[in-house]
């Protein structure tokens, strides 16, 4: 105890901080930057080769968010720990709040002083520590008992369903789907998964009824684009014109024809990576999910190292939301799945998603350097 | 207890974690194959749609060719005009550009229908130009530019527009173009092409390839919204070919006027008489707008209808080609109105036939050259062989006539062929044989079609046993034959075919055949192989209708020491004259209704020592040959050789 005491006080400020320094993890920081420029330099050629409108915002976000991120890496983890419960409870009330006095045409934002903040991107991480928070704190042993997970499927839910009603089908299931993943990952019993499948599957008549008309044409569309090809199937159509005719060293920086001649529908947001994919080429395009990879697996790398359940759980959560928005997002420009309205994080143009990301990130990094002293 | 739980715990989570990361690489893999199906196997389609989003393509009209005639004087040329056009994209709205239009200019129905099945015909295109209208003048164009800030997607072309310098005078060997519709051509022309013309007919259709010339092709590039932001021209056009007819304009000019006015006389239409006349009277051609013509009855007529043809006996070249009535082809370049197509359509004169080639007749007496070489080559007769004529000839039951009532008494072929007597060729006839008769009339150029540059033209009936027997299953009969050897019953002719014939039996060597084309036919045609001692003979006899005390065309004569013709006239029955009505005495010709009078032919060539043109004149029921096709011929002639 001494020891350690001594130990303690014997570091001073500097050589703490950059011991934290040296323990950053290389990769992490790396690629998001990598893919934050990559979302700089296409938001640059989406505007036609100019700065305006989107990519020097971008690009002050960016500098912004990666401060953000590297002051919340090196505070000590277990803050967020305690922050789990309230940052949960501010979302929801912000979801709620965004009901009623949401802007944009579907009610998404809240904006506080001139700065459009979106609730449900911060309820991803809201939701992902608050679960592990939850089963961090409870026995280990009731993690096999059914009832343990009744709190944690009212936790999910109700962020899911607040924003599905928004509505934002995308969004909602994302973080249902997130949250379910956290589920399984601390080992729900099969049996209950099973269950849920059903309840889900002899929901989706409801779900179905419960949609608004453009949700129902989106997810039409998606079974066949080419039902309304200059409607709905358009941007589909269009998205996957522009990726298909970039071939393998695509058209050229600021050269795509797709989006230089406004063929691309929403190329500065959801379908960014169209952009990229028509300018790049496959080589491009499968470059810049190899990052997205390797961003992904080395945060997960961390959840298989750390000891405390929380860290865990945090890690692997943020590990698989990465995962969710970067298979949503590509799945959907690229055809595979229906148009729901997913950013691809780090190169969308939109603060919040960006900076969820970048203080996820934070959150990761904290653990990565933290969790390893404290066993 | 809380090590096991624990370990329990790591585990359940190792075994979750390797699940999901599973689930993870799956996912990636799609989308990575996906990529990898999208741009590398299936490149070449998106670009292609690619290529069809960025760019329009359109192709561009080349200068059409001109037609000229042997004097390089213009029959088809082309002239500026002014076209109408929309910039159309989805986002316009037309109903309301069109109705400002409309409260300016006016454009005719049939464009505007066109106009909008053009918009509706291609749903994928987002943007594309489309032409309103190409018939805008000088004075529209004005109006319009001033006023065209109100309609910003609507622009001027300078567009080319078909002219036809000579009007009527040569329409059916010009022919006419039209716009290009999808079955006129294998040629694929994009939809946007619409108003591009092609040749309808004559020698616009037939040299359709050479006079159009190659397109050109200009690509837009355009935005989703259809704004254009560049254009290209990256395929230059090719002005069409010119061609260069054979036809003498001056001759044709002449040749026209003469042949309409017949052996009428010209009078105004201001003078009372006249007036009263023309107002009982219903579809009366004027001449000029203040002329009509008058037949020697006193009564107001139309102008006569036939063919007139002019070839050079050495190289086939046609000078001269009159089909009357004739057309104006530039109807058909400006706004064709229903009323003045519906008249042509429904005029019973058929303006828009090609008389010339397409226009069959029974040849009558002009044949008889044909029937006496098919005797002389065959050596049933020689030149002196005699036949009496009674006035008809019985065979059988029926009696064949002779045009002369009381005969023409013993005479030999020099004489039948310059009195034209029906007895002496009856008897000619019989003795050849039709098979004889058809192979002469097939060497000599009739019966078949030349390679002459129009797709329309008739082939004619040159009748034989055979070819009965495979028409009706019938046995040909004597009687046929007595027909044939006058010219009437089965066979027919087309004007140019009778003027190839006398071309070869002027020409006495060659087997010329018609072109309408300068230096076509050069040292390329096969020899007659007939007698050239019959042909002299037949050539002679040929003078005689013109020269002789007894000739047919005796009247007509040139008249100058230097140049004669040489020709043999035709009358040609229209009705069949029953036994009973002969016994009554015949009705004059021109009392008869027009329908039913005789056609008059003529065939002949000029000089008669030393034969340069063959001429043919049908003037379609004109009553006789010799007095009627006759003197045309002679005047024609003589403007010719400026005697």
């Amino acid at each position: 105890m001494n020891y350690k005491l001594n130990k303690f006080s014997e570091e001073t400020f500097g050589s703490l901080f950059f011991s934290k320094l040296s323990k950053l993890n290389f990769f992490i920081i790396t690629s998001l930057i990598l893919l934050g420029l990559v979302g700089v330099a296409s938001l640059y050629s989406a505007a036609g080769g100019n700065w305006d409108p989107w990519a020097n915002n971008h690009l002050i976000r960016l500098i912004f968010g990666i401060f953000l991120m590297l002051i919340l890496a090196f505070l000590p983890h277990k803050i967020f720990l305690k922050l789990s419960v309230i940052s949960f409870i501010i979302g929801i009330l912000s979801l709620i709040l965004v009901k009623f006095i949401g802007t944009g045409n579907v009610q998404r934002w809240i904006t506080i002083g001139g700065i459009n903040f979106q609730p449900s991107e911060a309820m991803k991480l809201a939701l992902i520590l608050i679960l592990a928070r939850y089963f961090d704190h409870i026995s280990r042993i009731e993690l096999d008992k059914l009832k343990t997970y009744f709190l944690p499927i009212f936790l999910i839910f109700l962020p899911g369903f607040l924003v599905i009603s928004q509505p934002d089908l995308g969004t909602g299931l994302t973080i249902i789907v997130l949250g379910l993943a956290i589920l399984f990952f601390v080992g729900i019993s099969m049996k209950f998964i099973i269950l849920c499948f059903i309840l889900l599957a002899s929901s989706i008549p409801l779900i179905w009824n419960q949609l608004y008309d453009y949700q129902k044409d989106r997810i039409l569309v998606f079974l066949n684009p080419e039902i309304d090809s200059l409607g709905s199937g358009y941007q589909i159509i269009q998205s996957k014109i522009a990726i298909g005719s970039g071939g393998f060293f695509g058209k050229g920086y600021l050269l795509g024809s797709q989006s230089r001649l406004n063929y691309l529908p929403e190329k500065h947001t959801d379908f960014i990576f169209t952009l990229i994919s028509e300018e790049l080429g496959f080589l491009g395009s499968i470059s810049i999910i190899l990052i997205f990879c390797i961003l992904i697996t080395s945060i997960i790398k961390i959840s298989f190292r750390v000891k405390s359940l929380f860290s865990k759980i945090v890690t692997f959560g943020i590990g698989f939301l990465l995962f969710l928005y970067l298979s949503l997002n590509i799945g959907m420009v690229c055809g595979l799945l229906p148009v729901v309205g997913a950013p691809l994080p780090l190169i969308s143009y939109g603060g919040t998603s960006l900076l969820t990301v970048l203080i996820a990130s934070g959150i990761v990094l904290s653990i990565d350097i933290h969790d390893k002293e404290i066993v | 207890m809380k090590n096991k739980s624990q370990k329990y715990l790591e585990n359940v989570i190792s075994k979750r974690f390797f699940l999901l990361s599973i689930l993870k690489g799956v996912v990636v893999g799609a989308i990575g194959w996906r990529f990898f199906d999208l741009q590398m196997i299936e490149n070449r389609k998106y670009e292609k749609l690619s290529d069809e989003n960025q760019f329009n393509f359109y192709m561009i009209a080349p200068e059409r060719g001109r037609i000229l005639d042997r004097k390089m004087r213009l029959l088809a040329g082309n002239m500026d005009g002014f076209s109408l056009v929309l910039k159309w994209n989805k986002n316009i709205n037309v109903d309301n550009v069109i109705k400002k239009i409309l409260k300016i200019v006016n454009i005719s129905k049939k464009d505007l229908n066109n106009f909008y099945d053009e918009i509706k015909s291609d749903k994928k295109v987002f943007a594309k130009e489309i032409l309103i209208t190409k018939k805008l003048s000088q004075k529209d164009v004005s109006k319009l530019a001033v006023r065209s800030i109100e309609f910003p997607e609507v622009n001027f072309l300078m567009t080319k527009k078909r002219v036809y310098p000579q009007g009527i005078l040569v329409g059916h060997i010009t022919g006419y173009v039209g716009p290009y519709s999808k079955k006129d051509t294998k040629i694929k022309l994009k939809s946007n092409t619409a108003w591009f013309e092609i040749g309808k007919t004559g020698l616009e259709k037939y040299f359709d390839n050479d006079l159009r010339g190659t397109f050109g092709r200009k690509r837009d590039e355009v935005t989703s919204k259809g704004h254009i932001v560049a254009s290209q021209v990256y395929e230059n056009t090719i002005s069409g070919n010119d061609i260069q007819t054979s036809l003498d304009m001056e001759l044709q000019a002449f040749a026209v006027e003469r042949f309409e006015k017949g052996s009428n006389t010209l009078v105004s239409i201001h003078d009372d008489n006249v007036k009263k006349q023309i107002e009982k009277l219903k579809n009366i051609s004027y001449v000029n707008q203040d002329y009509v013509y008058k037949d020697k009855k006193n009564r107001i007529v139309n102008p006569q209808s036939g063919s007139l043809i002019v070839m050079d006996i050495e190289n086939g070249e046609v000078i001269c080609c009159v089909s009357s009535p004739g057309y104006d082809p530039n109807i058909f370049s400006n706004d064709l109105e229903i009323d003045v197509w519906n008249n042509l359509k429904n005029n019973s004169r058929a303006p828009l036939l090609n008389r010339s080639m397409s226009g069959v007749y029974p040849p009558g007496s002009t044949i008889k050259m044909a029937v006496a070489l098919a005797a002389l080559e065959n050596g049933i007769i020689d030149y002196n062989t005699k036949f009496y004529c009674d006035g008809a000839k019985k065979l059988g039951e029926s009696t064949f006539h002779c045009w002369a009532k009381d005969g023409h008494g013993k005479l030999n072929l020099i004489e039948a062929i310059e009195q034209s007597c029906d007895v002496y060729f009856y008897e000619l006839g019989l003795k050849v044989g039709i098979d004889k008769i058809a192979l002469m009339m097939k060497r000599l150029g009739l019966g078949q079609y030349y390679n002459i540059e129009i797709n329309d033209k008739s082939k004619g009936v040159v009748p034989n046993i055979e070819w009965k027997l495979k028409r009706d299953g019938l046995q040909w009969s004597m009687g046929e034959t007595l027909n044939a050897s006058i010219g009437q019953g089965y066979l027919l002719t087309t004007p140019l075919q009778l003027t190839t014939m006398i071309a070869r039996i002027a020409n006495g060597k060659f087997s010329v055949t018609p072109t309408l084309l300068m230096n076509q036919n050069k040292n390329k045609f096969e020899a007659l192989k007939i007698n050239p001692q019959h042909i002299g003979f037949i050539k002679k006899s040929m003078e005689r209708v013109v020269k002789g005390n007894n000739g047919t065309a005796r009247n007509y004569q040139i008249g100058s020491k230097k140049i004669e013709m040489a020709g043999k006239t035709g009358t040609v029955q229209v009705v069949r004259i029953s036994e009973a009505e002969r016994e009554k005495g015949l009705i004059k010709n021109e009392d008869r209704p027009w329908k039913k009078r005789d056609h008059a032919l003529f065939v002949g060539y000029a000089p008669a020592s030393k034969p340069k043109y063959a001429i043919t004149v049908v003037v379609e029921h004109g009553g006789s040959g010799s007095s009627v096709a006759a003197p045309i011929a002679r005047d024609v002639f003589k403007y010719i050789f400026k005697v």
